[in-house]
């Protein structure tokens, strides 16, 4: 049986960046499990860059950071939080540097910082427009050095927990077939974000499946705020691949189909530099108001010509590259064809500031986590700030409490022995209905029903749906493929079930809000109201699988709610 | 109406199951395909639920769905299927796993090894004493030095086109060549690693096999160049002064022969790289009547301009750890061989251009002075 006194699961930037923090009491015995090679996480899509107050271009500080963090969350961010991230961004911006991440300079040789959405200052340090990349593969040679052990292309089934402390997780091994039990004091789950149960209308890569979010789900643990979904304001229209927010911090423009800037009438002062919730709404009205570009006038353009070829190439490298080979357009030529695509998952595994869970050592952090510092939005660069600074503080914590601690008395057999009976299950099933129909459908009803503009009828109509298809997956979606190697059929089955049981939640949730909060937009309540939902929505399920609704307060410490203008 | 169709011929090898590989083919339209990851897609949707192959970001980045394609290394997802089909006029396109690599299941290979090579060489960054309470400060052209480098996404397709895995099973890759260099002209990076890294890039690497055929080059999805990464860290490795090996040597040859003569000489190379006697191989030629030397005679005057260049070099570029006896010792030799009678007629070519070459290489040697 493998044992671990911390096992790490996921191994993008949080888990990578937990794994050196963990592994550096010598005593300890650190894993990272994780279902593909870490360098191949989602973090290493990441492309503008990161947010910390250094001040190299302009006059800022960690508080004024916190502030604009504050406000772009639609006060729905926990203020003590934010603090902390804010507080710890330079000293983790210098770590990494010192660690190799090959940051983009100023002239003078110091780190160089440009603006983004939502920011009252340049604060986004970047490397061109491949930060994660960068960030990634630096961290993933760190832990080479330090010699981290990896469990490569393991896939989590279920963490388990005695009511009070975790005692592990069971996970089937990718490449081999077979289910385990992997024992361990401390459990800090990493797995990313959820926003694939929008299918085919999304930036996510093919995995990113919220595995992790969806076990805490079924261990009976709450999540928090899952309504809240980010939509990037600029995906390519056919395949919803990211455009960076880069490429408008460079001064791109968005233009209608009358060639208008037409952030003009929704952000007067920031223009294509508002928060992403505002930019992806606007174009979303530009396309239902009959302004949108093209024959179906279904997309808008970002217009980057003005910036000329060499600055493309010099800052932009990767938004060409990805125009050209999934667009077929060269935005040194031609606008790019644009529309908003869901990116990212400010709700998630409910934890305190330490990224801790209701159960004892049982962790979680980066997009999987809910600590909550995006609140209702996240800030565009706050991201890869975020999985840094709370992967570390979640390591730190728990290496702290493992030593104080013994591994509790279990060799895991009943563990496997369920996991291994649900998965004949599976495969013993008459198949009625096809994978990827379903997953269609799901990723169909997400987008036009709990997607940018919602409105209560819709979104009832979304939860009967999403329920219906649990019932058919259910009772007619079966795994055909039988073998035990590679066996893609189990693990993208066992993926869409957690999408599923995700997608449900953030249905559910936003049916509950009936207000407007950042990412969650309602026609039907247009306004936020935060007499009745200045709070955190928090949903656990029930041993009777039903889903039970609460709210949680919000920490305020400085800033009191204001209107959220731009 | 009628849509266009493309026939994929897939490799198949489950070892579960196959006791051997074979190749299935699948009719994909090609109107649901914008790129050969989707054309896979399609194939698992529809036709083959049991076809095993990697993916996750689908947008070239996270390495992982790199094939072989009609022979050649690609990114699945950054191959435009459409344009595979044309290039393919009717007939089947073959996709099959990347080549020397252990085989998973079907198009999937084992990437541990390739992974465990980093490792092995230690690519990563040791920080230099002392660090700085904020960042190093880095001028913007040194980053742009390792900006190609860190744009490897480690999908290892290099990897499998490479010309020296294939005949040398211990060389570590292209792409780990590179990482290399990446953190050898990083100046955050402890001397003493970089030291370690270049010389397990030989020990452990054996970067000295890489025969410089350019393929990771021409197959890379991201714009990485190893095979230039490959030259500049071999000639690291020089400047280090790790002279001990046959590479190093080689180079030391090049470099004191060409700048004496602008020529290598084959002959001794093999005498002064391995320690390999010449004369039998020398007699073999004459026997045969060959003409053995290629050494032009020098102009009066030259030798003791060329060590003048050697000088100003060297001032330039102090790492140039130049040998001066040792370019004596081949100026002698140099000597001997242009009073051979072998090589008149060379000689009486050049005899013929010395004027324009005398110009031309006035010219240079002004240049040369004026930029310093």
């Amino acid at each position: 049986m493998l044992e671990y006194d911390i096992l790490i699961v996921g191994a993008g930037g949080a888990g990578l960046y937990a794994a050196l923090w963990a592994s550096q009491n010598p005593n300890l015995k650190v894993g990272v499990m994780t279902k593909v090679y870490p360098v191949r996480s989602h973090t290493g899509a990441a492309e503008g860059g990161i947010n910390a107050a250094l001040a190299n271009v302009a006059e800022d500080s960690p508080e004024k950071h916190a502030f604009d963090t504050v406000k772009g969350s639609d006060y729905l961010a926990d203020q003590d939080a934010v603090e902390i991230m804010t507080k710890m961004g330079p000293e983790i911006i210098y770590d990494i540097e010192h660690r190799g991440v090959p940051f983009s300079r100023l002239p003078d040789g110091r780190i160089a910082q440009r603006p983004f959405g939502g920011a009252s200052f340049p604060r986004t340090c970047y490397a061109a427009d491949r930060t994660g990349l960068v960030i990634l593969h630096t961290l993933y040679d760190q832990t080479l050095k330090q010699g981290v052990e990896f469990l490569n292309e393991w896939f989590l089934l279920n963490v388990i927990h005695n009511g009070e402390r975790v005692l592990g997780v069971t996970a089937w091994d990718i490449r081999n077939g077979g289910v385990h039990f992997i024992k361990a004091k401390a459990v800090i789950l990493a797995t990313g974000g959820h926003a694939r149960m929008y299918w085919n209308r999304t930036s996510n890569a093919l995995g990113n499946t919220g595995d992790g979010t969806a076990a805490v789900l079924r261990a009976g643990l709450p999540l928090k705020d899952m309504e809240f979904v980010q939509f990037h304001p600029t995906g390519l229209r056919k395949t919803g691949i990211l455009i960076t927010e880069g490429a408008r911090g460079e001064g791109g423009y968005l233009i209608n189909k009358d060639g208008e800037r037409f952030m003009k009438k929704y952000a007067p002062e920031k223009m294509e530099l508002a928060p992403r919730d505002i930019v992806a709404r606007s174009i979303e009205r530009e396309i239902l108001e009959g302004r949108g570009c093209g024959e179906k006038g279904d997309y808008i353009c970002l217009d980057l010509r003005h910036l000329g070829e060499k600055k493309l190439m010099e800052r932009l490298p990767q938004t060409v590259e990805h125009a050209r080979v999934y667009e077929g357009v060269d935005p040194v030529k031609e606008p790019i064809p644009i529309r908003p695509t869901a990116h990212y998952s400010m709700g998630g595994i409910d934890t305190d500031k330490y990224g801790q869970t209701e159960i004892k050592g049982l962790y979680a952090a980066g997009e999987a986590a809910c600590i909550s510092v995006h609140g209702a939005n996240r800030l565009g660069g706050n991201s890869l700030l975020d999985i840094l600074v709370f992967g570390k503080i979640t390591a730190e914590h728990a290496a702290e409490y493992v030593v104080g601690v013994e591994h509790l008395p279990t060799e895991g057999g009943e563990y496997v022995k369920r996991e291994e009976e649900f998965i004949s299950s599976l495969m013993d099933k008459e198949p009625k209905e096809k994978l990827a129909d379903l997953r269609r459908e799901m990723g169909d009803v997400m987008a036009s029903k709990v997607g940018i503009f919602r409105e209560e009828k819709p979104m009832v109509e979304a939860l009967e749906r999403i329920r219906e298809l649990k019932e058919r997956a259910k009772s007619g979606l079966a795994v055909t493929d039988r073998s035990k190697r590679f066996n893609l059929n189990l693990i993208q089955t066992l993926e869409f079930l957690n999408l599923l049981d995700l997608a449900e939640v953030t249905a559910l949730c936003a049916i509950e809000r009936k207000e407007s909060r950042g990412a969650h937009y309602r026609l039907d309540y247009p306004n936020r109201d935060d007499e009745n939902y200045l709070k955190h929505s928090v949903v656990r399920r029930k041993e009777d699988g039903t889903l039970q609704h609460g709210w949680k307060e919000v920490v305020i410490t400085k800033w009191q709610p204001q209107e959220r203008k731009y | 109406m009628t849509v266009e169709r493309a026939v994929l011929r897939v490799y198949r090898y489950n070892p579960e199951r196959d006791e051997k590989p074979y190749y299935r083919e699948y009719e994909v339209p090609v109107d649901k395909a914008q790129t050969l990851l989707d054309a896979l897609f399609y194939i698992q949707e529809n036709l083959d639920p049991t076809l095993g192959f990697r993916f996750f970001c689908r947008a070239a980045v996270c390495g992982s769905c790199a094939v072989k394609v009609n022979g050649i290394s690609r990114l699945a997802c950054k191959t435009p299927f459409k344009e595979l089909v044309e290039k393919a006029n009717g007939k089947p396109i073959t996709v099959e796993p990347l080549n020397f690599l252990k085989p998973i299941r079907d198009l999937v290979v084992d990437h541990d090894q390739p992974f465990e090579s980093l490792k092995k060489l230690q690519t990563w960054c040791e920080p230099k004493e002392p660090i700085p309470e904020k960042e190093y400060r880095i001028p913007p052209e040194e980053v742009k030095q390792y900006e190609r480098p860190t744009n490897c996404i480690l999908c290892f397709a290099c990897y499998g086109s490479c010309e020296a895995v294939m005949d040398d099973p211990k060389y570590a890759g292209p792409y780990a060549f590179s990482r290399v260099y990446r953190y050898v002209v990083d100046s955050r990076v402890k001397e003493e690693h970089k030291r370690e890294m270049v010389k397990n890039a030989m020990d452990v690497g054996d970067i000295w096999s890489c025969v410089q055929c350019q393929k990771c080059i021409y197959v890379c999805p991201k714009g990485v160049r190893p095979a230039e990464d490959i030259q500049n860290v071999r000639g690291i490795a020089a400047e280090y002064g790790f002279k001990d090996y046959p590479g190093v040597k080689k180079l030391q040859h090049f470099v004191d022969w060409i700048y004496a003569t602008g020529q290598i000489n084959r002959l001794s190379l093999p005498e002064e790289v391995y320690g390999v006697d010449p004369t039998p191989l020398i007699n073999k030629f004459r026997e045969r009547g060959a003409e053995v030397w290629e050494v032009p005679k020098p102009l009066p005057g030259l030798l003791e301009f060329r060590d003048l260049i050697l000088e100003v070099m060297k001032e330039k570029k102090p790492h140039l750890d130049i040998d001066f006896h040792h370019v004596r010792r081949i100026d002698k030799r140099v000597e001997e061989v242009f009073n051979a009678d072998v090589c008149t007629k060379i000689t009486e070519r050049f005899e013929e251009q010395r004027e324009d070459f005398f110009t031309r290489f006035w010219k240079k040697l002004s240049e040369f002075f004026g930029t310093k």
